[in-house]
């Protein structure tokens, strides 16, 4: 809930510095990490949204799955079903290098 | 028309988080985050903790829960300053939900702060409150599969305490399983299996506790 409002007042905020009068979309980045559970994310969104100028608002998520970089030989893979084993060598010692991001990217206004 | 925006979603939080670091620099806290699923047993461990450190180190509390409970009362039956914050709504604590407990700790006459978050595995782990490091509880009654369900807060802690390892052999919980897949989760983090009821491994967290501290006060003292 907390982070369906934080979307929201970052959307509004955004559309009236840009003068805008409705927000039709918001495009978030989450990555797979954060464990977003879109349909609950969309719900507490168009609660948080009524009566707002983003009440008819759209909200799409887009998930970036984990990525990992082998320590051991420098791979770079998705990370698949939370195995953090590099598919290269088999190594272990996995950096994560992507798939923890949660921002709002950009939004469509009227 | 498009906005571009590119804002991180906790941005207003972490912000908030960073003014609360700067206090407890100023007032030499240690902060630690402690986090578990409901009942895991974050306010026997605080009791522990406090009982432990007596004469060693003065330590602060600060919990938060849904409802009013009765955390606060029973960590000042040990004589530690406690404040209880009720979220209502919110599953987790965040870093203006800490602020608010300021006026009421004298935080310059507190060594180790600890924040015990709301029983919850996924938000706490997103709302950053200014702490030095966050430490979580698993206790052998939950799954040794929970680091696989909810990675986030595994990777973010760097102390695992698996409690309960008193009714070990009366669960199927796998303790090779569930150290391997923590691992996998984060290849940093420490772990150390513990009884709040018995007391085994609690002596070895206290240390562990006491040594971040002084970690944390040799770096005030560098900067
Ligand atoms: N057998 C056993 N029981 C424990 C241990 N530690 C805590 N408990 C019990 O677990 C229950 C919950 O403990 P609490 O310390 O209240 O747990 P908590 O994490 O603070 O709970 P919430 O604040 O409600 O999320 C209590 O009945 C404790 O007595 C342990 O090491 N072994
Ligand atoms: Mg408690
Ligand atoms: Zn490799």
């Amino acid at each position: 809930m907390a982070i369906a409002q934080n979307i929201l007042d970052i959307a509004v905020a955004a559309a009236e510095r840009g003068g805008a009068q409705k927000i039709t979309r918001v495009n978030v980045v989450a990555g797979e990490m954060r464990a977003i559970v879109p349909p609950q994310l969309a719900f507490c969104f168009g609660v948080a949204a009524e009566n707002t100028i983003a009440s008819e608002a759209e909200l799409n998520l887009e998930i970036v799955p984990v990525r990992g970089r082998c320590r051991g030989c420098g791979e770079d893979f998705a990370i698949k079903d939370f195995s953090y084993i590099c598919p290269g060598c088999g190594g272990r010692d996995i950096e994560i290098t992507g798939g923890t991001e949660l921002r709002v990217r950009d939004i469509e206004v009227l | 028309m498009k906005i571009n925006v590119m804002t991180d979603v906790l941005e207003a939080n972490d912000r908030i988080a960073a003014a609360n670091r700067e206090i407890f620099n100023r007032n030499r806290n240690l902060v630690v985050n402690l986090m578990s699923s409901p009942g895991a047993g974050k306010t026997t461990l605080l009791e522990r903790t406090a009982e432990a450190l007596a004469g060693k180190a003065k330590l602060g509390v600060i919990t938060g829960d849904i409802e009013t409970s009765r955390d606060a009362e029973r960590i000042e039956k040990h004589n530690i300053p406690a404040v209880q914050l009720t979220t209502g709504t919110a599953c987790h604590l965040d870093a203006n939900m800490v602020a608010s407990a300021f006026p009421y700790l004298d935080l310059s006459r507190i060594d180790i702060l600890i924040i015990e978050n709301v029983g919850n595995l996924v938000c706490p782990a997103e709302f950053k409150v200014g702490e030095d490091c966050k430490v979580m509880i698993l206790s052998v009654t939950e799954g040794d599969e929970k680091p696989l369900k909810y990675p986030l807060m595994f990777r973010e802690s760097s102390l695992l305490l698996i409690n309960k390892i008193d009714i070990l052999p009366f669960t199927n919980f796998n303790m090779e399983e569930a150290r391997a897949n923590a691992l996998k989760m984060n290849p940093e983090l420490e772990i150390l299996e513990v009884s709040c009821t018995t007391g085994q491994g609690i002596e070895e967290w206290v240390s562990w506790l006491t040594q971040c501290w002084q970690n944390r006060v040799e770096s005030l003292r560098s900067a």
